[in-house]
């Protein structure tokens, strides 16, 4: 088996003991570090992340999956030691057996951003909505929710911006301000399993799918007017606050 | 002079004896107390001297003056309100990344604490 000694496993999580810790274990045993952090959960979601052998990051109140990745990408890349950082989601979908593979089309492809991605698993409302915002975005991504993606360090450096902090989802809004950059993404197909528990967090009611739908269509707009460039300033900058 | 003439002017001295209360009271920062003390002390003018409104309309060709007073406080009040929600995104921005960091400095403490506790 490979091992990735330049490679970041972040995991966003929120209540999530039951599937975190054998998630770890296999993220670590390709040799990637592996960083949990904790949205502010109710369970033991930190202890077991922590005893499976993350170095876990405990956020001070509830902000979100994004929010989380954030501090995720944030304490990686002052370690400085690495130079891809992939974001899982913590509740089982994703398979770290998959690591490989978009490790394979990054160097093969010279993108900076691979998204593991899954059309199969949306239900019919949800690939709706997916069309919907391919025909507003022109992105050329066709499953814009998965959590499941690899960054290298000048995407994550982008990612870390003032411009990136006040989105609350990490699928349409990082990867329009990504696109803006002149960041090259690319989508790599994968299997993916259904949640072992719980629900998701953004389809688990009318009233959090109508928030998801506003917010991101106003990202959208947004993005039709923004500025875009090549700069976004330094990870650093962010630091410093 | 009628009991409604006294409205304007008594409204306006209640408005700069708060503002002044809480200027004294350091309840502003420096820019809020230079924003109201300007607002108040507009009021204060125009509800002693109503006059003022009529003479500026006419400077200005508005065709009805007492309508001047209303537009001018909608526009302030529109500043002020676009400016308190630029003011209250980019504190939300600081909150956010000051959490991010929290969580990793804690994270860094939980570390160095497990490390010095396996070394004794």
């Amino acid at each position: 088996m490979q091992k990735y000694k330049n490679v970041a496993i972040i995991i966003p999580a929120l209540n999530e003991v039951l599937t975190v810790a054998k998630i770890v274990k296999e993220a670590r045993s390709y040799g990637c570090d592996v960083y949990v952090v904790d949205d502010n959960s109710e369970d033991e979601t930190a202890d077991e992340a922590r005893s499976a052998g993350a170095e876990v990051l405990i956020l001070p109140f509830r902000s979100g999956a994004w929010n989380a990745a954030q501090a995720g990408m944030l304490y990686a890349i002052k370690k400085g030691r690495y130079d891809f950082f992939i974001t899982m989601d913590a509740d089982g979908q994703h398979e770290p057996d998959h690591i490989p593979l978009l490790m394979d089309s990054c160097s093969s492809s010279n993108a900076n951003v691979v998204i593991g991605s899954c059309v199969q698993r949306g239900s019919i409302a949800r690939r709706i909505t997916w069309s919907a915002f391919f025909f507003l975005t022109r992105l050329n991504i066709h499953d814009m929710t998965s959590g499941f993606k690899l960054y290298d360090k000048k995407a994550v450096e982008i990612l870390l911006s003032k411009e990136a902090a006040m989105f609350d989802y990490q699928d349409l809004g990082p990867l329009l301000l990504l696109r803006r950059k002149r960041i090259k993404c690319i989508e790599v197909p994968i299997s993916m399993c259904s949640r072992e528990n719980g629900c998701s967090r953004i389809f688990n009611s009318w009233i959090s799918v109508s928030i998801y739908l506003i917010k991101t269509c106003v990202w959208v707009f947004a993005d039709w007017i923004s500025k875009s460039g090549y700069s976004s300033g330094k990870w650093t900058d962010y630091d410093s606050i | 002079m009628t009991l409604f003439d006294l409205t304007a002017p008594a409204i306006s001295f209640f408005s700069v004896l708060m503002i002044l209360l809480l200027v004294r009271r350091q309840r502003l920062g420096i820019f809020h107390t230079v924003w109201w003390l300007f607002a108040v002390f507009s009021m204060l003018s125009i509800g002693f001297f109503p006059s003022l409104v009529d003479w500026i309309g006419q400077l200005l060709g508005i065709h009805y003056p007492p309508v001047l007073p209303i537009i001018l406080a909608l526009c302030f009040l529109f500043i002020k309100v676009l400016t308190m929600d630029i003011e209250r995104t980019q504190q939300e921005i600081k909150i956010r990344i000051l959490a991010q960091k929290m969580a990793a400095y804690e994270a860094e403490l939980h570390k160095l604490k497990t490390e010095s506790s396996t070394e004794q």
